[in-house]
């Protein structure tokens, strides 16, 4: 017997996993079979259901708008993930780096993480409002002007720093946990040789941090996908004309605003189907780059 | 070529002293090989003299220069470690040369033609391109060795380099290692817990106990004339015997150690060195015991003892007996008839007796008297 098999009696074992298939059952893959039937009718408040086919993805794939909205959700999940991992690791670095009172910056780091993203959503609305916000005043002496609820592109950029703001902490942890297991001796070589901090950085911890860091990029891409909702729907409810409205909020709006569902099931069926093709060609790229240690 | 001069150098972690005023030479092209028990300050001090640890207080001087706030880079060593300490990701000959370009002393063509060169000496040519993870625990060793090499530093330092390393590999590099000094000549500082190791690659050794040097000789000096009891046990294996014993007849002629089992006259030159002491601790090493037979006829001074466990070596047998109240160990003859419970008669060579201050562990007296013998007082 492997020393996994902590229960000999099966009907014990299936008896405790009975909740986590229950709720997963009822709450995850029934309604999202749902889903994906009732994509391909069409689904309106007031109307009857009728099946249309594959009706809904051909308005979708031939509708300039939402190709236009696919493009914005694109780039601003691409830059989401690339900014989470920079900012992350050059703060990891620093923490791993520093000499004293480190507990306290990862402390610092980790901080925004704990907030549940639709208070972190109010929080980012007080540091920059537009006339309130607390950093508003300061960068206005900076020279710069903040009119993100006009401003489309300055609307876009806040949005994603605080998409950004929210997700280190969680990288954070996960890359000090990964920069903490690199054997010191490799840093005490680095240094023996006179290799600078940065290339020490780029060219020793992270391709040894490279399976950590694959996984992050794989979970920021979810959450850029899907778990930026709030921050869309609290500060700028996809505005100003539409520049940061991303596919999750669309779908969104399209289910519960416009009350279009078949039309809306439709689109979390492309966007699963974007999501599930990313991770696939995410993983495959992890197997092929991927260093485990020697 | 460089000597290292180490001024009373101390290291303090927190509360703990690892290391306690060490005052240590290194000669220019030197082996010198630190050894000593775990957590005895000698990795401490490698580290020390790397720059990878800050002295707390003291001098770590190269060549003279005060090296003490110098960053690890500037003082030109290269250390290879217990685990290697190699890139994972990066092939054999990258790990070679990735420290080499950083440093930036060196263009590719110099580079390429000293990785070509170490390959050489160290035979790892075919090791060149592939990773860490694709070599063995001794091809790995290799490639740290070479890395260093590479470097051209003005020392080497290493760390328990062959602990990791199966006892056959061990051997076979460390006399890889002993060619290696001998050919390069560059000064090497090398640190172990394994006296073997010690005694079979150090020009000299430096035994380490509590933070402090215990003394510092070459190898079959240290194990002839050791200067205090740990050195004395630390030194040799099976490790000496200490006996504890008291001093009859000191004052005038020759001294007696009497022990309650037995009683063992000394030379008379020993009498100044045991001053008007009392007692004292007797050493003999195992090696230096022999069975009487019985052709031997009565033999003076001889120790009676009782055999309690048998191990058989193959080159010899190896005893422990009790005499008196205290265990002994002697080696006999790999095919002598001795069973366990028989008494015997142990036979010690007088050349090869060493006396002890019974409180402060500092050798009094060794009775080898060969041209090398150190002058001992009994005030030293």
């Amino acid at each position: 017997m492997s020393s996994r098999e902590i229960y000999t009696d099966r009907r014990t074992a299936g008896l405790l996993l009975l909740p986590t298939i229950l709720v997963s059952l009822v709450f995850l893959y029934y309604p999202a079979a749902r889903a994906a039937r009732r994509a391909l009718y069409s689904s309106q408040l007031g109307l009857d259901d009728e099946f249309v086919g594959l009706e809904n993805f051909a308005e979708l794939l031939t509708s300039g708008g939402y190709q236009s909205r696919l493009l914005l959700t694109v780039g601003f999940a691409a830059v989401v993930v690339a900014g989470v991992m920079v900012v992350a690791l050059l703060l990891t670095f620093l923490v791993h780096e520093v000499g004293t009172g480190k507990s306290i910056y990862l402390v610092a780091a980790i901080w925004p993480y704990a907030l549940p993203p639709a208070v972190a959503a109010l929080v980012f609305i007080f540091l920059v409002h537009p006339s309130l916000g607390v950093l508003s005043g300061p960068l206005a002496t900076l020279g710069v002007d903040l009119d993100w609820f006009a401003d489309g592109r300055q609307a876009f950029v806040v949005v994603t720093v605080a998409a950004i703001w929210k997700q280190i902490g969680y990288n954070v942890i996960f890359m000090i946990a990964s920069m903490n297991n690199i054997p010191e001796t490799l840093t005490e070589t680095a240094r023996l040789d006179g290799v600078g901090r940065l290339r020490r950085l780029l060219w020793v911890y992270v391709p040894i941090m490279t399976p950590t860091l694959f996984f992050l990029v794989i979970l920021n891409t979810i959450y850029a996908f899907f778990g930026t909702f709030a921050f869309i729907d609290i500060m700028t409810g996809g505005g100003p004309s539409g520049a940061t409205n991303i596919l999750i909020f669309d779908l969104y709006q399209e289910a519960f605003d416009f009350f279009n569902w078949g039309l809306a099931s439709a689109k979390s069926v492309v966007l699963f189907a974007i999501v599930g093709v990313l991770m696939y060609v995410q993983f495959r790229l992890t197997d092929k780059y991927s260093h485990y240690g020697a | 070529m460089t000597t290292v001069t180490l001024s009373d150098l101390r290291k303090e972690f927190d509360d703990v002293t690892a290391v306690e005023s060490i005052d240590l030479e290194v000669r220019d092209s030197e082996f010198l090989v630190i050894v000593g028990p775990s957590g005895c300050g000698k990795s401490t001090t490698l580290r020390l003299i790397a720059g990878l640890e800050r002295a707390t207080d003291g001098e770590v001087r190269m060549d003279g220069r005060d090296v003490v706030d110098d960053e690890p880079k500037e003082r030109n060593v290269a250390m290879v470690f217990q685990n290697y300490a190699l890139y994972p990701h990066m092939t054999g000959r990258r790990n070679m040369t990735f420290g080499m370009k950083s440093a930036g002393d060196f263009t590719d063509g110099e580079i390429d033609d000293l990785v070509a060169e170490a390959a050489e000496m160290l035979d790892i040519a075919d090791l060149l391109d592939r990773k860490p993870g694709a070599m063995s625990g001794g091809e790995r060793q290799r490639v740290a060795l070479g890395r260093a090499i590479v470097r051209d530093p003005d020392v080497f330092l290493m760390d328990e380099p062959l602990s990791n390393l199966d006892a056959k590999l061990r051997i076979q590099m460390r006399a890889e290692l002993s060619k290696l000094h001998t050919e390069l000549e560059t000064t090497t500082i090398y640190v172990t817990h394994d006296q073997t190791e010690a005694m079979t690659l150090g020009d000299r050794v430096a035994v380490m106990n509590d933070g402090r040097v215990q003394q510092v000789d070459p190898p079959q000096r240290l194990y002839d004339y050791p200067a205090n009891r740990f050195v004395a046990e630390f030194i040799g294996d099976p490790a000496m015997n200490m006996l504890p014993a008291t001093v009859d007849g000191a004052d005038g002629g020759a001294p007696v150690l009497d022990h309650r089992a037995f009683t063992l006259p000394l030379p008379d030159d020993a009498s100044s060195a045991l001053d008007d002491r009392s007692s004292a601790v007797l050493g003999v090493r195992p090696e230096d015991l022999y069975l009487v037979e019985a052709s031997d006829g009565a033999y003076p001074g001889s120790i009676d003892a009782t055999v309690d466990v048998i191990e058989p070596l193959g080159d010899s047998l190896l005893l422990e007996c009790t005499v008196g109240e205290d265990v002994i160990r002697a080696n006999a003859n790999p095919r002598a008839d001795v069973d366990h419970g028989d008494a015997l008669e142990l036979r010690y060579d007088p050349e090869r007796l060493h006396v002890f201050d019974a409180d402060t562990g500092r050798a009094l007296y060794h009775s080898a008297t060969t041209d090398e013998a150190p002058v001992m007082h009994a005030g030293d």
